[in-house]
């Protein structure tokens, strides 16, 4: 059994969308007579909107029936007859809005339904508000979806939640802050988990982000299970890990290096150069104007090849193009150009079948011109953005820079002064600092005079450059700093400091692997291993006392996986997850999330953010100890 | 699939409890909770009943042609009387529907078209949402009874392709047994002209009638064979006819599709620029109110400062 993470979702939706009647099978079952509510309004408010964009279509929407879509704030007209099927947040806002619709009475019943479960408070203001506003007749349901989370592709997931990096690692950041933070993500990794329906067992590396988020969500979960009517299947005490995932969860701090490169597959590109948003993608098209693509996956050639590298696939659109036009050349050759031919009876009912079929694939092949017609502009603005940008060379001195672990200097220098805007210099100079072995300061500094030459905010560069300097002197960091921070954040921070160190030693290896794969692999195996013996497990199923002894058939290899990288991840590592998980015999299955998918661009400027809150201004040189 | 939380329980409860805050009495929570139970039967206006009532011809319709689905496709079950009466009784429902269809689509332009007359003064039921909402309703409609006639066309289409190949094998053997009995008669005249050969004259006579008999027989196969060839060909420019009319009808029924979601379309842009229309009336009404009160002040100014003069001249 796969876990097909979309599926799900659309499959919620859809029910949410009917009502949360049980769906009545389509084939032949007759419409109409048992269920009287066909038409229905849909109203979202802006985050469900993002949920619900990548999912559905407005045609798909209309085959269930719903007849118009608007959003929460939008000044609406009453439409009698007619339920409506709400999907928003529970946030005090969205909850006001409602008890004014209904005391308005725009319809005539209203469906609510929450993306995750409402708190109490929230659920009695609603109520007080609308018997005061004696509208209580209309409400007919509430309902919790769970579903907050945007699902992206079949297994990739995110949960919109900006800025999470600069919060989790802001060293002036509360205890209730980052607390806050956490819950978040908790309940909307429990609305994933609720959404599969599996409850799976936990493995994090100790400290930081990682374990907090771990041990509250293992809390959630054994809650739950403990209550009547939970929402997870009644399986017994499952025991055996073949029927159970594993959810392996990061911090951003565990690989920093990933987040900054420049990568040169298909995917990461898009992402990257042409800023691809809920697999929707703005391009300039061929005669100027600007045209919207979407990218998902019912688009074969991108699910095809969306990780090969750039050049080989100009090589797969040609080849595909070729393809296409001997297709049409035969389909012409069958039906139009038998002009000369003798017209006795055998050809002509050959005609006939021949038009036929002609007509029946000619649909087909002009979707497929249209596939082809899209990619290849998709191609041409980012062959033109490459060019401008010199991003092949970036990629590849990057990945030099990271298995040689160190580079000529001149070559740094002239990489420097070279083409590229000031984004791609900046992420080249701190992809420098992680990967050098052994900093010397007299490098650092021309590296830091030629970037300020270029005009570039040198604040992302000192953070990492201080981040790595502590890493020298960790335990006098820790004594030093203890006076002014908070005891939680403190501890966080320092250690975030710890985090990073390891991160600083996950080079890539000789094979060119991440060190989340090699990670996730070993773990999925459960074989013993040094790099993650070091690991926590937490199980929510079982009981409290037993965590040593019988955890060791826990460890046994898993067949799907679930990762989650707290703080951003991007299309680099779902690619390299999907092609670990392809490469394994059997095959295993993955599904990687994060908190918010960013671009190198926008990782960098969360490291300024953060860079500027420590004091590190592009000014001094000096690193201000705060 | 996962159940889903329903919470219309604790809604419930909150509910009471905020009754009881209020002070309100006990019949009146009583009320409250009731309605919770009793849904009561809403007044449904004429043009949803009608779409009802559309809709469910199309499931019927639906039902119609899943049930005589197999009696149409298997060559054993019915003649091909019985399979041209089902056709008939599809298309004339399929029309009835695309009627039914339009008079609520006319219904909808009509009432926009009446309300305008007035002076504005719109009913509740006529603004921009509910236009959209209805233009939705007729589209969807649209759209089933698309789905339904393509699926009719696909049945069609296997018919057709059956009676083709049908036609195929016989025309193959004909012209088999054609050639079969061309070669027979090549080898029986051979043999007779050997016959001839070997016989004298005074058996000319008899066998050239023979030769004259099969002669005879083989033109008769021809000219039957040349009919039956007609036979086909018009056949086939028939069942070309056929298809080019289902083609057409489905481009038709297509066609409104398209233009209801055209409409519906232009009726959802209505709502978004009734909205900014608001907006931008509200923006009017203040300007117009600073600059009165401006104006106003401007003129009470001069007034006084005229009579100042005056008074002071």
């Amino acid at each position: 059994m796969a876990l097909n993470l979309r599926h799900k979702q659309t499959e919620c939706i859809i029910r949410m969308l009917n009502l949360n009647q049980t769906v009545i099978s389509p084939v032949g079952a007759g419409v109409g007579t048992a269920n009287e509510e066909v038409y229905k309004i849909l109203i979202y408010d802006r985050f469900c909107q993002d949920i619900l964009s990548p999912l559905i279509h407005v045609k798909d929407l209309r085959k269930h029936g719903v007849t118009l879509y608007f959003l929460v704030d939008k000044d609406r007209k009453p439409v009698h007859d007619v339920p409506a099927v709400y999907f928003v947040q529970p946030t005090q806002l969205n909850i006001q809005r409602i008890v004014s619709d209904t005391s308005k009475a725009l319809y005539d019943s209203f469906h609510l339904n929450f993306s995750s479960s409402i708190p109490r408070p929230l659920l009695e203001d609603l109520a007080s508000g609308s018997v005061n506003s004696d509208s209580i007749q209309r409400i007919s349901k509430v309902h919790d979806q769970y579903l907050e989370f945007v699902t992206l592709e079949d297994n990739l997931f995110s949960l919109a939640n900006k800025n999470c990096y600069v919060q989790l690692n802001d060293p002036s950041a509360g205890e209730k802050e980052i607390e806050e933070i956490i819950e978040k993500i908790v309940s909307a990794l429990f609305c994933v988990l609720a959404t599969l329906a599996v409850v799976p067992i936990i493995r994090c590396p100790p400290g930081g982000p990682a374990e907090m988020v771990a041990s509250l969500l293992d809390q959630r979960l054994r809650d739950h299970l403990l209550a009547k009517n939970n929402l997870f299947t009644e399986g017994g005490n499952f025991t055996s890990s073949f029927q159970r995932p594993i959810l392996c969860i990061f911090d951003r701090n565990f690989e920093l290096s990933v987040a900054i490169q420049h990568e040169f597959r298909y995917k990461p590109l898009v992402h990257d150069v042409l800023g691809l948003r809920l697999n929707r993608l703005n391009v300039k098209g061929e005669k100027g104007g600007m045209k919207s693509f979407e990218l998902d996956h019912s688009d074969p050639f991108w699910m095809a090849n969306g990780s090969l590298e750039f050049p080989e696939v100009a090589v797969e659109i040609e080849t595909q193009l070729n393809k296409y036009k001997k297709d049409v050349e035969e389909v012409n050759r069958r039906t139009g150009g038998n002009a000369g031919a003798e017209f006795d009876g055998t050809d002509l009912i050959g005609n006939t079948k021949h038009l036929m079929s002609a007509v029946n694939s000619l649909p087909e092949l002009t979707e497929r011109k249209q596939v082809i017609d899209k990619h290849t502009n998709i191609a041409t603005a980012l062959l033109g953005e490459i060019k401008e940008r010199s991003l092949d060379s970036y990629a590849k001195m990057e990945s030099e820079m990271m298995i040689r672990g160190g580079i000529d200097r001149n070559e740094l220098l002239s990489m420097l002064r070279g083409k590229g805007d000031k984004m791609d210099k900046l992420r080249f100079a701190v992809m420098y600092l992680i990967s050098t072995e052994s900093l010397s300061p007299s490098e650092v500094e021309t590296v830091e005079i030629a970037l300020r030459e270029s005009e570039v905010d040198t604040s992302a560069f000192q953070y990492v450059k201080k981040i790595k300097s502590l890493n020298i002197s960790l335990a006098s960091a820790n004594s030093a700093s203890r006076s002014n921070i908070v005891d939680w954040a403190e501890k966080l921070y320092g250690q975030s400091i710890s985090a990073v160190t390891a991160g600083m030693k996950n080079l890539l290896s000789g094979d060119h692997q991440l060190a989340l794969t090699r990670t996730v692999d070993a773990l999925m195996e459960g074989k013993p291993n040094p790099e993650i013996d070091s690991f926590l497990v937490f199980d929510p199923r079982a009981p409290k006392s037993t965590s040593g002894s019988s955890s060791s058939h826990l460890k046994g290899p898993f067949k799907e996986a679930i990762v989650f990288m707290i703080g951003g991840g991007n299309y680099v590592e779902h690619g390299s997850l999907q092609d670990l998980a392809r490469s394994q015999q059997p095959v295993k299955h993955v599904i990687y999330g994060t908190t918010e998918l960013l671009t190198g661009g926008e990782f960098i400027e969360q490291l300024a953010v953060l860079g500027k809150k420590m004091g590190l201004g592009s000014g001094d040189i000096a690193p201000a100890v705060k | 699939m996962t159940k889903v939380r329903d919470r219309t329980e604790d809604f419930k409860d909150s509910v009471h409890r905020a009754a009881l805050n209020l002070g309100y009495n006990e019949f009146k929570t009583a009320t409250i909770m009731a309605s919770f139970i009793l849904q009561k039967r809403r007044e449904r206006s004429p043009f949803t009943k009608a779409a009802l009532k559309t809709l469910e011809s199309i499931g019927a319709l639906e039902q119609f042609l899943m049930t005589h689905k197999k009696d149409y496709l298997d060559l054993r079950r019915t003649t091909e009387q019985e399979r041209d009466g089902i056709e008939h009784e599809v298309t004339v429902f399929i029309n009835s529907c695309k009627e039914q269809i339009d008079v609520l689509k006319n219904s909808i332009n009509a009432e926009e078209s009446n309300s305008k007359g007035w002076l504005g003064i719109r009913g509740d039921n006529l603004n921009a949402d509910t236009i959209a909402h209805k233009h939705g309703v007729v589209l969807i409609l649209s759209e089933k009874l698309h789905s339904v006639t393509s699926k009719f066309d696909q049945l069609r289409a296997i018919r057709f392709q059956d009676a083709i190949n049908r036609v195929m094998p016989k025309r193959k053997l004909k012209s088999g047994i054609k050639n079969a009995t061309e070669s027979s008669n090549l080898q029986s005249t051979e043999v007779n002209n050997s016959d001839v050969r070997e016989a004298n004259e005074f058996q000319a006579e008899p066998i050239r009638v023979q030769q004259q008999v099969l002669d005879d027989e083989t033109r008769a196969l021809q000219v039957e064979l040349a009919s039956m060839l007609d036979a086909v060909q018009e056949t086939e420019t028939k069942m070309v006819e056929m298809s080019a009319l289902n083609h057409l009808m489905s481009t038709h029924v297509l066609q409104q599709t398209q233009q209801i979601e055209h409409l519906y379309e232009q009726a959802v842009e209505a709502t978004k620029n009734v909205q900014l229309g608001n907006k931008e009336l509200s923006q009017a009404i203040q300007r117009n109110s600073g600059s009165r009160t401006f104006l106003l002040l401007f003129l009470f100014v001069l007034t006084f400062s005229i009579l100042f003069l005056d008074w002071y001249s």
